[in-house]
């Protein structure tokens, strides 16, 4: 047992970069390890990100929560979904933003400490997508708070908002 | 001769669906008559617009007999500027939400409603917007200025509980994780919950009007964003609406893809949910296997339609492509699932601190989940056998042996236990459709569609029944497409199922119920 101990503070843990079910590009696969890096050394190895649904249809979140499970498991690149927007760098915007949405949006924004980077994930947040030109919307995130970064895809898919999340950082050290 | 032929002014049948017009003063009546006597479900209950047509607005209650494949539409036309219809709340309170929102979208107020509050639209519009009127118009300016607080807003009050020890905690609309938006206001004494009022409707986007705008053709991809999990149900639900007005008869073959898609949705989702739940009472290990299982049956949707939400395949008059081309990797996969998904359900049963949890926590009694209407797992859970693909056989269930299943108790325990027969029931239901061949046509054109032409679309989605209702205009566009996902329904029902339990157990019963928070909205 205590060599198991020993053996584990000395040792590093074997991790599978990409592993089946996962499945990218060499050249997706150069832009995620690249992220790593960027996290690493700009964020502390800690990006955080705080999630509002402005009116998604709700597959967006699955495809953030699908981010989570083992098989793309984004916390060992050092990103994870925070409960506060106190606690975030990143806010991750999906859906047209309702406009019964839009002021628990702008504060959520304005709870954020600076810098603050905002994504707008999916085709609603970008331009409202399907719903564009309804009463009821205000046809983007990028109406409401400003935007960095926009992430397309209906939804993107799991390895659509990593890859954006990475040029969102391209942006950012620019 | 009973009631409802004695107090019907005119009669008409299209299909399954058997009109009855009624006088104002008789549509209280006709509606007890049917769910007292008869036994009937509320489906849905919608008003309409049709005044370029006669000049009268026209409400429509959906009531569906158990045991007969048959509905009964209830027709109140609210003819020369008539702006009120009897309220039905009181006798039948699963009419309440929609009769609020009758008010909200069309300005028609219900006579005799208990609760007088605002419930789709908040302060975002101006009070007297109804956004459904064919005259309705509203300019940017007048928003902004409403939405800047020049304007007085529309109150609305929370119900209030006073007493020693209790305490009110706010929740929302901004949750603490990956979920959507809507407003929890819970009275506690102490961790008990005595009381919770739900405030939803945060992301209303219009759903209804936007169908209008965008034709009944572009509309079937507005339906596959209503609700995102039950993309595929929904979108099947309205080609079906469209199809069935227009008098499309979709081929064999194209109802194979459609039976087979419902059940994969199905299946992701229950197995899905299963795991979900794992998360409520905070066991990782269930959490991440259910998370796998569910990720390979959604890589398994993305190889089939392009789409991991199964997005793309359904279009009015048919499906876009054959499934059946890629019977064996459906095969190999559910093959796997279902042994990932036997060993999963072996450890979470296995797992006295998990069972715990979920036996007697959120209990839905029978009486209020059939009160309320309340629709699919959560109904069965609580002994209401109800599945819409039992109850009105659409695409191929009519040949198809399966059960539905049903428990009496009512918990997080039930529930879960429900999900996972529908689960199994599924992969038999997807190994049946697999061995056979079915011939016909995928697509067929939609022909022109007569004036005022209008029908009914339905399916069982993996959390209830849904119903479009579309009616064209006289150019054979769309006048009105009235939307009714099972969330709906069962959203009344959440605070009745978590009245004395404790707060930390909030997550796990609303997990359980797994209620769309978008497709309530519209």
């Amino acid at each position: 047992m205590i060599r198991e101990i020993i053996k584990n503070m000395f040792s590093r843990k074997q991790v599978i970069p990409f592993p089946e079910g996962f499945a990218v590009t060499a050249e997706q696969a150069a832009k995620i390890v690249d992220l790593q890096k960027k996290v690493a050394t700009i964020f502390g190895r800690s990006l955080r990100i705080r999630q509002v649904d402005a009116g998604s249809c709700n597959a967006c979140e699955w495809e953030c929560t699908a981010l989570t499970n083992p098989i793309y498991d984004i916390q060992r690149f050092g990103i994870d979904f925070v409960a506060s927007p106190r606690h975030a760098d990143v806010l991750l915007v999906s859906g047209p933003v309702a406009r019964q949405m839009a002021p628990a949006l702008r504060k959520t924004w304005i709870a954020m400490p600076e810098p603050k980077l905002v994504v707008a994930c999916g085709d609603c947040a970008a331009d409202g997508g399907i719903y564009q030109g309804s009463y009821a919307v205000t046809n983007g995130a990028g109406n409401v708070i400003p935007v960095d970064c926009y992430i397309p895809g209906c939804p993107p898919t799991p390895t659509a908002i990593i890859l954006g999340l990475s040029r969102l950082l391209d942006e950012y050290t620019r | 001769m009973d009631l409802l032929q004695k107090k019907t002014v005119a009669t008409w049948v299209y299909l399954n669906e058997r009109y009855h017009e009624v006088a104002w003063h008789d549509f209280h009546e006709v509606c007890v008559f049917l769910t007292m006597r008869q036994h009937a479900i509320l489906r849905v209950l919608f008003a309409c617009d049709e005044r370029e047509r006669d000049g009268a607005f026209r409400i429509y209650a959906v009531f569906s007999v158990p045991g007969r494949d048959l509905f009964t539409v209830i027709v109140l036309p609210l003819r020369g500027g008539e702006t009120s219809f009897p309220s039905i709340t009181r006798s039948i309170p699963a009419a309440h939400w929609y009769e609020r929102e009758i008010e909200d979208l069309f300005g028609l107020s219900p006579q005799g409603h208990p609760d007088g509050r605002r419930l789709v639209v908040h302060d975002a519009f101006p009070a007297g917007s109804h956004p459904l009127r064919k005259d309705w118009k509203i300019s940017e300016d007048d928003l902004r200025t409403w939405t800047e607080g020049a304007v007085q807003k529309v109150p609305y009050d929370f119900m209030k509980v006073e007493g020693e020890g209790i305490v009110e905690i706010p929740v929302g609309p901004v949750h603490a994780g990956i979920i959507e938006p809507g407003h929890f206001r819970f009275s506690a004494i102490g961790e008990t919950i005595f009381f919770l009022e739900p405030r939803l409707f945060f992301t209303h986007k219009g759903t209804e009007k936007q169908f209008e705008t965008l034709g009944f053709v572009k509309g079937v991809k507005l339906a596959e964003r209503v609700s995102g999990t039950s993309s595929f149900s929904h979108s099947t639900a309205y080609c079906m609406a469209v199809e069935r007005m227009a008098g499309v008869a979709v081929s064999e073959r194209a109802s194979a893809v459609r039976t087979l898609t419902l059940e994969l949705e199905r299946l992701y989702n229950h197995i899905g949910d299963i795991g979900n739940m794992c998360a409520g009472t905070g066991l990782a290990v269930g959490y991440a296997k259910g998370a796998v299982i569910k990720e390979r049956l959604m890589q398994l949707n993305e190889r089939l339609t392009d789409s991991r939400y199964l997005r793309g395949l359904n279009a009015v008059g048919g499906v876009t492509r054959d499934l059946w081309t890629q019977a064996d990797d459906i095969l190999r996969t559910i093959d796997w699932a279902t042994k990932e998904y036997k060993a999963l359900m072996q450890l979470l049963l296995g797992c006295i601190s998990h069972i715990e949890r979920l036996q007697n926590t959120g209990i839905l009694s029978r009486e209020i989940a059939s009160k309320l209407g309340v629709t699919g797992v959560a109904a069965r859970a609580s002994g209401v056998n109800d599945d819409i693909r039992k109850a009105h056989p659409h695409v191929l269930y009519d040949t198809l042996i399966f059960e539905s299943h049903t428990s009496e108790k009512g918990d997080v325990m039930a529930r879960m236990m429900v999900r996972g027969e529908e689960a199994e029931c599924s992969i038999s239901i997807i190994n049946a459709l697999l061995e056979k061949r079915y011939d016909g046509e995928l697509t067929l054109p939609l022909p022109a569609v007569a004036p005022y032409a209008s029908a009914l679309g339905y399916t069982e989605t993996p959390r209830g029944s849904v119903f479009y209702w579309v009616m064209a205009d006289k150019e054979g566009k769309p006048l009105r497409v009235k939307l009714r996902s099972p969330s709906y329904c069962n959203w009344p029902a959440v605070p009745f199922a978590v009245h004395g339990n404790i707060v930390p157990d909030f997550p796990l019963c609303n997990k359980s119920f797994n209620l769309s928070y978008s497709g309530t909205d519209m």
